[in-house]
Formats: C-alpha cells, sequence, structure tokens
C-alpha cells in the first residue's frame, strides 16, 4: 500500500509539471487553433533565465523566477504579434511551419546564450518529510503545491475574470464574441503572455527538479500535446485531469509493470482512453 | 661601393629566404568527432578538448619527426552528437573533403560502433577514446585501436569486489538498452553469482530521463543490499540525489566516470558521500600520477574547468599517434601506422595506467587496458581506494576469441 502510495506521490509532481505545460498550450489552442510547438523550448528558456538569474547575478530565488515570469510575459506577447498575428488569417499550414521554425529558433537561441551543458537551478531545499512511511523531498512538495495554486489561480481567471470570460468567449465562437464587443485583437496577445508565463513556471519547476538541457523543451512538449489529447483538445479541466493521470500513470508502469516501457505504457493507456473516448477525459463531443 | 653593398644585401636576402624555405614546416591534419553538443557532451567535449591540447603541447615540443620531416599538428573537429549517422557522416567528411588519415575521439559505443562497421575499408587510421562497447575491437579490424577497456572487462571486476563485501542481494538500475551498460552488468551478475549472490531487479532508465523515483520506490520495497547504478554521469547523478531522498541507505555502486564538478552540479556532497565508483582507473586527481597531475593542472588553465576522469584516454591516444608516426616514419602508409601503434610500448606522456600486454600497448585486437579501481565519494572527492582484480593478458585472450 505505501509502494502505491509513494508511486503517485512520485506522479503527482511530475504530473503538475505537465499540467502546466498542457494548460499552456491548451489555452493557445482553444483560441487561435495553433499548435504551439516551441512551448517546451520557451519554456526551457524560463528555466535558464531563472538558473543565470540566480548564479550569475546572485538574484534570490524568488526574484529570479519573478522576473523570469515577466519576461516570458513579455515574451508570449511579442511570439503572438511577431511570429502568429501575421500568419493568422492564412492557411493552417502557415502557422504550423512558423510553429516548427520558431522551436528551432528558440533552441538555437537557448543553445547559444546558455551552452549545451545540463543545468539545475540550486534552491537548497534539501529536507525530505516522512508521512506514514511516504517520503515527499521538499522541493517536491513545493513544486506540487505551486502547481496546485497555479492551476486554481487559471482556474479563477478563466471563470471569473472579465478577460477570462472573453478567452472563453473567443473559443466558443470568434464571431459572437466580436459581435459581443470582444476585443479579439487583445485576446491572443494575453493568451500567449499567459501560457508563456505557464510555461515559464514549468521551465523552473523542470530545472529545479530535475535538469534544463537541449532536448528537454522538446521532450516536454511532446507530453504536453499528448495531455492535451488526453484531456480534450482546448479543455482546461481537460489538461488538468490529462496531466495528473499521464504523471500518475507513469510512476506507475515504471513501478509496477515496466521502467524500460514505462512511457509506452502512458501512451498505450491514452490510446485506450482515446478509443473509448474519442473527444478525450472532459473533451465535448 | 653601392653595387657591392647592393650584391651582398641581395646575397644575404636570398640566403636568408633559401634558409626560410628549407625550414618550412609541414602541417598534418588529424581529424576528431565526437560528441560536442547534447547529452553526451560531458564525455565528448572533454575527449575533443584533451586532443587540442595534446597537439598544443606536440607542437610547441618540436612536432612529430617523421623521416627528414617534421609535422606540426592540426586538429579538425566535427560534432556527431554521439549519433551514428552524424558519426558516419563527420567521418565521410574528414576522409573525402579534409583528406585525413588518422581520425581520433570517439567517446560513445553508438556513433563508434557505425564508423567501425566502414573503416577497415578505408585509408584511414581510427583511434577510439572512451567507448566501452566490446563489439568495437572483436572484429580484427587492423587500422582500429582504443585505448578504454570494454565495459565488461570492469564489470567483472566490480563484481568480484562487491561480492567480497558481502553483498548477497544486488538492485540494479541502469541504461541497460545502451549495450556497454548491460554487457557490464551481465560480468558484473556472473561474478556475483559465483560468491552465492544475485540480482534482484534490473531497471531501467533513458538516457534524458531526469525523475529515477518510481524505479527507486520499487527497489526499496524490494530491500536490497546494495544498489548498482550503470549509465551517463548526468541521470547517475539523480539517481543517487533521488534514493537519499527516499530514505535509501543500503551502499551504491557505480560505473559512470563523472567528475565531481559533475556530480555536485545535481547532487550535493552529502548525498553522494559514501557512492563508489567501480571503473577504470581513470584521472582523479588524488589517485593521478605526475602525468595525471599535470594533465588535471594544465587542462584547468586551459579550459576554465577540471577534466572529466575519462577525457585523458583521447589525450593518450594523440601522443600514441604520434609515436606511432614516428615509428612508421610516414604520414601516408596508414597500413604501416596502424601496425605500428600494435607494436609500440607504453609512451611515457600517457596520462592512464595502462597494464602492457606482450610489453606492448595495444593488444593484438587494437585494445589497450588500464587497471580497474575502487573509488569512493569522501568528503566531496572521489577518493581511490584500492584496485580491482584485473588481468589484462587472460581477458586479451578472450578478446580474440569472440568473433
Amino acid at each position: 500500500m505505501i509502494e502505491i502510495l509513494q508511486q503517485i506521490v512520485n506522479g503527482v509532481a511530475i504530473g503538475g509539471v505537465y499540467v502546466l505545460i498542457a494548460l499552456g498550450l491548451t489555452t493557445v489552442f482553444g483560441i487561435l487553433g495553433i499548435a504551439h510547438f516551441a512551448h517546451g523550448s520557451v519554456s526551457m528558456f524560463g528555466g535558464y533565465l531563472t538558473f543565470f538569474l540566480v548564479t550569475s547575478w546572485g538574484f534570490p530565488l524568488l526574484l529570479a523566477i519573478l522576473v523570469a515570469l515577466i519576461v516570458g510575459f513579455v515574451l508570449g506577447m511579442l511570439i503572438e504579434l511577431l511570429a502568429y498575428r501575421p500568419v493568422r488569417n492564412a492557411n493552417h499550414i502557415n502557422a504550423f511551419i512558423v510553429a516548427l521554425g520558431l522551436t528551432m529558433m528558440v533552441e538555437g537561441l537557448n543553445l547559444q546564450f546558455f551552452g549545451h551543458e545540463q543545468v539545475v537551478i540550486p534552491t537548497n531545499l534539501s529536507r525530505v518529510f516522512d508521512i506514514g512511511g511516504v517520503t515527499i523531498p521538499e522541493l517536491r512538495l513545493y513544486v506540487i503545491i505551486a502547481a496546485a495554486l497555479l492551476i486554481i489561480a487559471m482556474t479563477l481567471f478563466v471563470e471569473k475574470t472579465k478577460t477570462g470570460q472573453a478567452i472563453r468567449a473567443v473559443a466558443e465562437n470568434r464571431d459572437a464574441a466580436i459581435l459581443m464587443g470582444v476585443n479579439v485583437k487583445t485576446i491572443p496577445l494575453v493568451v500567449f503572455a499567459i501560457s508563456t508565463a505557464l510555461g515559464v513556471c514549468a521551465g523552473v519547476m523542470v530545472g529545479s527538479l530535475f535538469a534544463i538541457a537541449p532536448g528537454i523543451g522538446e521532450w516536454l512538449v511532446v507530453k504536453g500535446f499528448a495531455v492535451l489529447i488526453l484531456g480534450g483538445l482546448g479543455s482546461i479541466p481537460g489538461a488538468i485531469v490529462g496531466g495528473l493521470v499521464l504523471g500518475v500513470t507513469e510512476a506507475l508502469a515504471a513501478g509496477f509493470i515496466s521502467s524500460a516501457y514505462k512511457d509506452v505504457i502512458a501512451f498505450v493507456v491514452m490510446i485506450a482512453v482515446l478509443l473509448l473516448r474519442p473527444q478525450g477525459l472532459m473533451g465535448k463531443a | 661601393m653601392t653595387k657591392r653593398l647592393t650584391f651582398t644585401t641581395l646575397t644575404a636576402m636570398m640566403a636568408l629566404t633559401g634558409g626560410m624555405v628549407m625550414a618550412e614546416e609541414k602541417t598534418l591534419d588529424i581529424g576528431v568527432t565526437d560528441a560536442l553538443t547534447g547529452g553526451a557532451a560531458v564525455y565528448g567535449l572533454p575527449q575533443s578538448n584533451a586532443v587540442q591540447m595534446a597537439v598544443e603541447e606536440i607542437n610547441a615540443a618540436g612536432g612529430v619527426k617523421v623521416g627528414e620531416d617534421t609535422y606540426m599538428l592540426n586538429v579538425i573537429a566535427y560534432d556527431d552528437k554521439a549519433n551514428p549517422t552524424e558519426a558516419t557522416n563527420a567521418v565521410r567528411k574528414l576522409i573525402d573533403r579534409d583528406g585525413v588519415k588518422f581520425i581520433l575521439g570517439f567517446c560513445c559505443s553508438g556513433a563508434t560502433g557505425a564508423v567501425a562497421s566502414f573503416i577497415a575499408n578505408e585509408d584511414a587510421v581510427m583511434l577510439v577514446g572512451n567507448a566501452a562497447e566490446r563489439s568495437i575491437t572483436t572484429k580484427e579490424i587492423a587500422n582500429l585501436t582504443r585505448t578504454r577497456p570494454p565495459a565488461d572487462y570492469t564489470g567483472a571486476a566490480a563484481g568480484t569486489f562487491v561480492a567480497q563485501k558481502g553483498h548477497k542481494k544486488v538492485a540494479v538500475l541502469g541504461a541497460l538498452d545502451v549495450g556497454f551498460y548491460a554487457s557490464y552488468v551481465d560480468a558484473f551478475e556472473a561474478e556475483l553469482k559465483k560468491a552465492g549472490g544475485e540480482i534482484v531487479t534490473r531497471e531501467s532508465f533513458g538516457l534524458k530521463d531526469r525523475d529515477m523515483s518510481p524505479q527507486l520506490t520499487k527497489i526499496r520495497e524490494l530491500q536490497p543490499d546494495a544498489i548498482l547504478v550503470v549509465g551517463y554521469v548526468e541521470p547517475a547523478a539523480f539517481i543517487y540525489r533521488q534514493a537519499v531522498e527516499l530514505g535509501i541507505d543500503v551502499p551504491r555502486y557505480g560505473f559512470t566516470s563523472g567528475s565531481e564538478e559533475q556530480f555536485l552540479r545535481v547532487a550535493t556532497s552529502e548525498q553522494m558521500e559514501g557512492v563508489w565508483d567501480l571503473r577504470p582507473t581513470e584521472l582523479t586527481l588524488l589517485s593521478a600520477s605526475e602525468n595525471g597531475v599535470a594533465y588535471h593542472a594544465n587542462y584547468t588553465e586551459k579550459f576554465g574547468i577540471a577534466p572529466s576522469p575519462s577525457s585523458p584516454y583521447a589525450y593518450d591516444q594523440t601522443y600514441a599517434l604520434k609515436h606511432a608516426l614516428e615509428a612508421a616514419g610516414t604520414v601516408e602508409d596508414t597500413a604501416a601506422v596502424a601496425a605500428a601503434l600494435r607494436e609500440m610500448p607504453i609512451p611515457a606522456e600517457v596520462v592512464m595506467q595502462y597494464l602492457p600486454v606482450d610489453g606492448k600497448m595495444f593488444d593484438a585486437n587494437g585494445q589497450a587496458y588500464t587497471s580497474n579501481g575502487a573509488f569512493q565519494w569522501q568528503g566531496g572527492n572521489w577518493v581511490f581506494v584500492q584496485d580491482l582484480p584485473s588481468d589484462a593478458a587472460a581477458y586479451s585472450a578472450f578478446l580474440s576469441t569472440i568473433d
């Protein structure tokens, strides 16, 4: 029993990171219908930037995260304005190519600015809590709490604020939203800014829990899209449920079936879910 | 008077110019292909640096004397990202476009194996560094040598050592889809079984994985006497850290060849305390020979970072090539240079502690052997504790029996 609980705790931490990545992807996809492949690389940029601010400029960790979030916010708006807006009314393939090009560009910039070495964001959080035989490292606990708070904040923002309602309105029916007076030119800017800031948070979590290195962004975005499909395209609750399901499934698969095939097993579960619910766990039929 | 002066000046100038032509140095391009970026760069980049440093030393000492000529070495390096296709392309470029006949580097087995599969048909000599897959030196390739011993040579010695420590139930966590890591574990298990021990589980991870807590949770439930970690330094460092976080307090053994600096990027020294690394007796400052101490100091000064323990394999192959070129007396006849490599004694400049076979650095398969050692993390450093039982001659004979 303790082993199962331990594996669930293991899975929830990584699942929280998947949720943050998927939330960013799903809001962009829901509003604009863009598969924003560069999201993983942008997340890594946020992680690298935090690492750089902490280790090279001596910023306290929380201040460095705050600066990285602000930079992420602005970067997101720039990406929308300079990369995606010019092709918004063009064929979908154009946005697809822009997304691929942007991925390569951001990966290249990461490599150029931060080098090829694996980096780990230093946190000095090394305590381990033991709760009834289930061990939780302090850092993992904070990651789980932070992910939960961000998910709640994002949900409240989308459900309770006017901007959130406008985002949902554009996602539901763009033409109707225009008729209702929603400024549809501003909404994509806000969506990309929030999405990128969430991605930066995920990058910081990956960088402190594990590591940032070239190629990690690709891995992260693949997982993010898997969650997107599993939870239902464009669905925010789906991203939350899907991320946690994928994280916990991977941990349980590695612990009880085969560590060599944990990714395969997680994707088999995803395919099985889609066979039963083609629209995803929380998607609309 | 003026005419005489002019004539004298012209004569002097001609003499000087002629002298300059006579003293013109020749340049010999040598190639390096290695993982300069990507996950394997922790091994490949230090190797490339080591070759560059050796070349600068050789040039500063007067170059390579081949017959009547003296050659200055020039390095042309390509990044193969430890990828077989990239490595093949890099070697093709070196041979076909750059006209290179001597190719060094090769940190990683997949990429090295791909090049080894066709190098026998090329007018070139391949000097392999850190790549540990056994099959690289079992194919009787006359123009290939390797400075690092195969992984199973070390795995057997490690198995004996762990069994002597009294461990009966060992859990393995490794990059087991990589051939040479799997062969290390196989050889380890064979020796452990002879002493009545067993491997209770073999758990895997991918080279890009950084969260091994699910596998470690499973291992914790099996209550082994010890764990064995085989894999690249970066995931291995996470395993050591996460094992402590999960409260696993059994001895941790490994086969990683990472430097202190590389491990401390991920884990604290406290989390690493007591970890064993069972590997060829590679560079660690506390156990280094005079050459090793000098190598460590020069490398650190030149590149601003401490060398990885396995990087001298590439440094040593550069000096091996220098001596082979001088012994063969040619830079054109690659067969003669390859033959000279197999006949040479261990050069005085090498850093690793090689065990000669029949008095030579490389055996008939082109394989060199170092001693194996048990290193332990003590107070922030890898400390050499003892030699592991290593019979180079017996292993060399065994290697010759494999197709």
